[in-house]
């Protein structure tokens, strides 16, 4: 008998990230906050949710800043949260899903170090959700160079990959490849952990993996489209989606248009229709980025409505929360740096 | 060959049946009912029950919904408790 599928509690964790996600902000909370300034939207949050972070945080910081550390501390709880609850195998995907913090946490410090910015600067952005120890990320803001960087994390998945990056890096000087390498270590983890045979919720993680992947790719490869810039393609390929191979995408960043047609005619082309109307009609990267994360939401519903006792609204529930803390800040930021409300709505992705 | 082996099989079960009292007396029988009857219920309550403590502990308010949805399946047992009065 196979213990791991027994001690996954799918009803109990999925009914308690269902509660969570109703109560995410919808479209009014958001179009009362854009019309506050940062002050009122502090005052605001005070009375939701993220009470807590905004009293803890409060006497330390203010301002956007102080919208800005609440949020990223009720992220971490939310999902710290989550691997109380999980047991078994859900346990496990979630905690590999998770991971993409400790990415995060990398990259924030590599281009903290890389800015000169403070230890305490450094320290105050990270998201501590992941994998790593308090520890490590106290030793990776005391770092003083890149190299110590890449030199402490020579342990943990993304070692090997940053090394390798480290000498392009060095020729440049630019973040890029260093960036680019912790991407896709994470995601070859993420995929490279899975069991050859995978059992049935295992097959539906890896195909939300595989959406998130390509949608990655589709994004990158635009990108690139649209620069025009003469950068080999395969340097940003993620391997592991299911709609590009390799050499394809090479041949398809070369021309928008051609790009569009694959996509039309690919497995996604229902969730992307709307993205790629848009993308020809209005001409703007921004906003065909923005659609697409809007048809990535959509995408990761279907399927938690299609297979409700799965890890799928688990991973709804994470998505739709980060895309909650993205819209915050880009309200509250928005509003710091004077943008009209219009501009700053264009910003929001709300599904 | 085969057809004549089923032939007598079932003639001697007549046979058998006429002779003495049912294989399973109706007690045991409704006792057996009713004990499968109640571990349906408890596997149906078992996911039901854990999926309405999660959404009870994020909300309160989910405490009225919570207990009826995990009581439904009771009526699994009831109907085995109907059958265990009929035999009687």
């Amino acid at each position: 008998m196979n213990t791991t599928v027994d001690t996954a509690n799918y009803g109990y964790v999925t009914a308690r990230v269902r509660v969570r996600r109703a109560a995410l902000f919808d479209e009014d909370d958001y179009r009362k906050l854009v019309r506050m300034g940062p002050g009122e939207i502090a005052r605001f949050m005070e009375e939701t949710e993220y009470e807590t972070e905004m009293n803890a945080l409060g006497s330390r910081h203010d301002g956007v800043d102080l919208i800005e550390y609440a949020l990223n501390r009720n992220l971490a709880k939310h999902f710290d949260d989550l691997l109380t609850f999980a047991g078994g195998e859900l346990y496990d995907n979630i905690a590999r899903y998770l991971r993409k913090f400790d990415a995060w946490n990398v990259k924030t410090v590599i281009r903290g170090v890389y800015t000169d910015a403070g230890q305490q600067t450094i320290a105050d952005d990270l998201i501590r959700a992941g994998a790593f120890s308090d520890e490590l990320l106290d030793q990776l803001t005391e770092a003083g160079s890149i190299e110590m960087v890449v030199e402490q994390l020579s342990n943990t998945i993304f070692g090997p990959a940053l090394e390798e990056a480290y000498a392009d890096y060095e020729e440049m000087d630019v973040l890029v490849p260093l960036e680019n390498a912790i991407d896709r270590a994470f995601y070859s983890d993420l995929l490279g952990d899975v069991p050859e045979n995978p059992s049935e919720p295992t097959a539906l993680y890896v195909q939300l993996l595989r959406a998130e992947i390509d949608f990655r790719n589709i994004r990158n490869a635009l990108r690139l489209a649209r620069s025009g810039a003469d950068i080999d393609p395969s340097e940003y390929f993620i391997s592991g989606g299911q709609l590009f191979e390799e050499s394809e995408l090479a041949q398809l960043t070369t021309n928008v248009g051609q790009l569009t047609e694959y996509l039309r005619q690919s497995s996604y082309r229902s969730d992307l229709e709307n993205a790629l109307d848009d993308l020809e009609e209005a001409d703007s990267l921004i906003e065909f980025e923005r659609a697409l994360d809007r048809a990535l939401l959509e995408y990761t519903d279907a399927l938690t409505n299609r297979y409700h006792l799965s890890i799928c609204p688990v991973i709804a529930y994470i998505r739709a929360k980060e895309r909650e803390v993205d819209n915050i800040r880009a309200i509250a930021r928005g509003k710091e740096a004077g943008l009209t409300d219009e501009e700053i709505e264009e910003e929001l992705v709300i599904v | 060959m085969e057809l004549q082996l089923t032939a007598a099989f079932l003639n001697a079960m007549v046979l058998q049946a006429g002779e003495s009292a049912a294989a399973i007396p109706p007690a045991t029988g409704a006792a057996i009912g009713f004990g499968l009857a109640a571990i349906g219920a408890g596997y149906a309550e078992r996911s039901i029950g854990s999926a309405a403590v999660g959404a009870i502990a994020e909300d309160r308010g989910m405490l009225g919904y919570g207990v009826l949805l995990t009581v439904i399946p009771e009526t699994i047992v009831i109907f085995g408790l109907v059958v265990v009065f009929l035999l009687q």
